[in-house]
């Protein structure tokens, strides 16, 4: 009888997903606002080439991912000395596949959105955001984190 | 037939936690930005061609005593595109002079020798404020009165735009 259950076993190995390695997500580019002045609000879109934050998820063809974004509310200067209100809209994260037939998908990254790779097993995930320095806003560098939990399932 | 049931146990928990497994997995960017000092710019001289007349053109070079001037303040060794919107005609009541050929030139010191030319009406132009926060820009133009051209004064107005990038 253990002769039968034997090749089950492996069988059942090999075809257990194995997520670990196949699934991914990397951060490849900052949210960059660039120069901003006291008072002036500033927006980068989500689908801005250049300053627009962006990682890069994989996992398994049709299977699905939640996405979750850790967004901070203000920006902190570098060396202290004060911080920067920053924002997120509901139209400020893009995912897309990477298969030519992959559609956008616009989402609001202050709640969490479950895609299913139905058209490639990889793909980008934009961001976009708006900073409003203050009136006395001081003079420097400012930065946040931004985390991207992926839950792949 | 014990030795099946505990081997059928296993291969049904293995089963179950292949059918359920999950993973999660997170990575971080920054959000950046730079205040800068907020950009001033002053229309410091007019662009004056003085007495002109009919079918005669007059050209104002930029290095001219009477080349219009902006000053411009901002953040040190910062990188600002410059951009004009430009009159093409200088306007008494209901007649026009036309006014083209427009030139440019910056500086981070207040001189025009050696300073850096530019076509105004060329779209936005890339220089950099100096290491004190400083920038001037000239600009000059030639007027094409006609033969007929009404006596008067001729009035247009030279706006400059200047954002960081």
């Amino acid at each position: 009888m253990r002769r039968c259950f034997l090749p089950l076993l492996a069988a059942a190995a090999v075809c257990a997903p194995s997520l670990t390695g196949q699934s991914q997500v990397t951060g490849i580019r900052n949210l960059n606002f660039g120069p901003v002045v006291a008072s002036v609000p500033s927006s980068v879109t989500p689908s801005d080439p250049i300053r627009s934050g962006r990682f890069y998820v994989r996992h398994v063809l049709n299977r699905q991912v939640r996405l979750s974004f850790n967004l901070p509310n203000r920006l902190n200067r570098v060396g202290g000395g004060g911080n920067m209100p920053i924002s997120f809209g509901a139209t400020d994260a893009i995912a897309k596949g990477t298969a030519p037939t992959s559609l956008p998908v616009t989402f609001n990254p202050n709640n969490p959105i479950t895609i299913t790779m139905s058209t490639s097993a990889d793909m980008y995930v934009n961001l976009g955001g708006r900073v409003a320095p203050r009136a006395n806003q001081q003079v420097g560098s400012y930065q946040g984190t931004v985390t991207l939990t992926c839950t792949f399932f | 037939m014990r030795n099946t049931i505990r081997v059928s146990t296993v291969l049904v928990g293995l089963l179950s936690l292949a059918a359920t497994a999950v993973q999660a997995q997170s990575a971080n960017i920054q959000a950046l930005a730079n205040v800068y000092q907020a950009i001033a710019v002053t229309g410091a001289r007019d662009l004056d061609f003085q007495v002109v007349f009919p079918g005669v053109n007059k050209t104002i070079a930029v290095g001219d005593a009477t080349s219009g001037r902006f000053d411009l303040t901002g953040q040190a060794s910062a990188n600002v595109n410059v951009s004009f919107t430009l009159p093409t005609n200088l306007v008494n009541g209901g007649n026009n002079l036309a006014i083209a050929n427009w030139t440019g030139c910056s500086n981070p010191t207040n001189t025009t020798a050696s300073c850096s030319a530019f076509t105004p009406s060329a779209g936005n132009t890339a220089r950099a404020f100096s290491g004190a926060g400083a920038l001037f820009v000239w600009v000059g133009a030639q007027v094409q009165p006609t033969a007929g051209q009404t006596a008067g004064s001729y009035l247009g107005t030279v706006t400059l735009t200047a954002a960081y990038f």
